[in-house]
C-alpha cells in the first residue's frame, strides 16, 4: 500500500489517523435476489388477486341454488351437492352429456353436465359443479328415479369430486342426502 | 483459524441419517405394499368407489404438511428468540428451518397436485382457500429466504429477516383452520383425526409417516444449522483476518516511517 502522499510538496506525508466522518458508502446489489423478490411479491399479488377474482364463485349448496335461483339468472356459480344414484348418458346441443339429480338437506336439483364426469364421480359422493341455471327439463330425465322435475336444471361444464374425510374403508359412510343415500 | 475440512456429519448424525434412511424404507413399504387401496362398496349401487391407489400419497402429503407447520413455527420462535436476544444462534436456527420448511412445502403442493387430479379431478383449483394460502406461504418465506441473500450488514440482515417470519407465520392458522372457516371454499376434506375417521393399518402408516418425516426435519435440520454455523463462523474469521492484515499495513507503515523510507522507495 503507498504511503500518503502530500499534494503540494509530492512527497510521503505522515499517516493521518485522526478519526473521519465515515462516507456514505454505496451497497452492493445483488440483482439475482433482488429479482426473486420482486417475482415473489407479484406472486403473491397475483395469487390474491386470482383468489378475490374467484370469490364470487363460492360454492353455493344446492338448497342454497335452488332458493336463489331467480336472482342468479343465467349468471354462472359453483354448486356443491351430492348426487342421487342413476345416471343418464345423453347428448345436449351436440354434446356429450350426463344427466343426474343432485341434492343437499333433501332439496334436488336435476343436472346436465356436458363433457366426462369425474373419474371418482360416484352417487353419495359430494361434487362442485360450475354452471348455471336453464329454464327446461335435460335429455333423459324421465329415467330417473329420484329428479327434481321442477321446471329447471343446471348445465354444467365443470367438475371437481369433494372427498369426505372418511378412510375407514368398508366402514366408511356416505353422505346421506334424499330418497337414496 | 477456520478449519475448511470440517463437515456437517458427527457420530450422532450419522445415526439419525442411517435411522431415517431405515425409517423411509419401512414407510414405503406400508405406504406403497401393505395397506389396502382405499376402495369401498357402494352400498346402493354395488360398485366400487374411493379414492383407490391415490390414498397412498396422504402418507407423504399430510406428515409433509406437518412438517412444514412444524419448520415455519421453528422459524418463528427463532426470529422471536434473535430479535429479543440478538445471538446468532437464533438467527442461524431461523434461517436453516424456513430453508427446510420451504422444501417441504414445496413438496407439499407437488404431492398435493399429483393427488388431486384422480381424486378431485383437477391439478389445481385457484378458487380453494386451503391451496391458496398455502401457496401464499410458500411464496412468503421464498421471499424471506430471497431476503436473506441481498447483500446488509448481518445484523440488520436478520433483524429483518426475523421481521418478515414473524409476519409469514400468521398464514399457518389461516391454513390450518380454513377448512372450519371456509367449508364452501375448499375441496379440502375437514379433520379425519379429530372426527377419528382412520383406523388400523391406515392409522399407523399415518402414524408411522409422521415419524419418520420427523427424523427427515431432524436430520436436514442438523445439517442446516451446522452448515449455517460454519457461514456465520467463516464470516467472523474473514472480519478478523481483514483487521488483522489492516493491522500489519499499519505495522509496516510505522516501521518504514521510522527508518525514513518513502512510498516510492519500496
Amino acid at each position: 500500500m503507498a504511503d500518503p502522499v502530500d499534494e503540494e510538496s509530492g512527497e510521503a506525508g505522515p499517516l493521518d489517523l485522526t478519526p473521519q466522518a465515515s462516507r456514505p458508502q454505496r451497497r452492493a446489489r445483488n440483482p439475482f435476489s433482488i429479482a426473486v423478490l420482486l417475482l415473489v411479491v407479484a406472486g403473491v399479488v397475483f395469487v390474491l388477486l386470482r383468489t378475490l377474482g374467484d370469490a364470487s364463485l363460492f360454492f353455493y349448496e344446492v338448497d342454497e341454488a335452488v332458493s336463489l335461483r331467480a336472482e342468479l339468472g343465467s349468471e354462472r356459480f359453483r354448486v356443491v351437492g351430492t348426487p342421487q344414484p342413476g345416471l343418464v348418458e345423453t347428448r345436449l346441443d351436440g354434446q356429450a352429456a350426463v344427466v343426474f339429480t343432485l341434492c343437499v338437506a333433501d332439496v334436488l336439483a336435476d343436472v346436465a353436465h356436458l363433457g366426462d364426469p369425474a373419474e371418482l364421480f360416484q352417487p353419495g359422493v359430494p361434487v362442485v359443479l360450475q354452471g348455471f341455471w336453464v329454464s327446461g327439463e335435460p335429455p333423459g330425465i324421465g329415467s330417473l328415479t329420484a329428479a327434481a322435475g321442477d321446471g329447471w336444471y343446471l348445465r354444467t361444464d365443470h367438475m371437481v369430486v369433494k372427498h369426505d374425510n372418511d378412510y375407514r374403508g368398508a366402514d366408511a359412510e356416505l353422505e346421506s342426502c334424499g330418497v337414496h343415500s | 483459524m477456520v478449519d475448511t475440512t470440517t463437515t456437517t456429519a458427527s457420530p450422532g448424525s450419522r445415526l439419525l441419517g442411517l435411522t431415517t434412511l431405515v425409517g423411509l424404507a419401512g414407510l414405503i413399504l406400508f405406504a406403497f405394499v401393505l395397506t389396502e387401496p382405499d376402495v369401498r362398496l357402494h352400498p346402493t349401487t354395488g360398485e366400487e368407489f374411493g379414492q383407490f391407489d391415490a390414498v397412498r400419497l396422504l402418507y407423504l402429503h399430510v406428515p409433509m404438511a406437518v412438517l412444514t407447520y412444524a419448520a415455519f413455527l421453528t422459524c418463528a420462535v427463532a426470529s422471536a428468540g434473535y430479535l429479543l436476544k440478538r445471538r446468532p444462534w437464533w438467527d442461524v436456527t431461523a434461517h436453516a428451518s424456513a430453508e427446510v420448511g420451504t422444501v417441504f412445502c414445496g413438496l407439499v403442493l407437488v404431492t398435493g397436485s399429483i393427488w388431486g387430479r384422480p381424486v378431485w379431478n383437477t391439478w389445481w383449483e385457484w378458487g380453494d382457500v386451503r391451496l391458496m394460502t398455502t401457496l401464499v406461504l410458500f411464496l412468503l418465506f421464498t421471499g424471506y429466504l430471497a431476503l436473506r441473500r441481498t447483500p446488509a450488514e448481518p445484523q440488520r440482515q436478520a433483524r429483518r429477516a426475523a421481521i418478515v417470519a414473524l409476519v409469514a407465520v400468521l398464514d399457518i392458522p389461516l391454513i390450518n383452520r380454513s377448512v372450519e372457516w371456509w367449508e364452501n371454499r375448499t375441496l379440502h376434506q375437514q379433520s379425519t383425526l379429530a372426527e377419528l375417521k382412520i383406523e388400523d393399518l391406515t392409522l399407523f402408516t399415518l402414524m408411522l409417516g409422521l415419524v419418520v418425516f420427523g427424523l427427515v426435519f431432524a436430520w436436514l435440520m442438523l445439517h442446516r444449522f451446522r452448515v449455517g454455523w460454519l457461514e456465520h463462523a467463516q464470516a467472523g474469521h474473514e472480519v478478523a483476518l481483514a483487521i488483522a492484515e489492516r493491522h500489519a499495513e499499519m505495522e509496516t507503515l510505522d516501521v518504514d516511517a521510522a527508518i525514513g523510507r518513502t512510498g516510492g522507495a519500496r
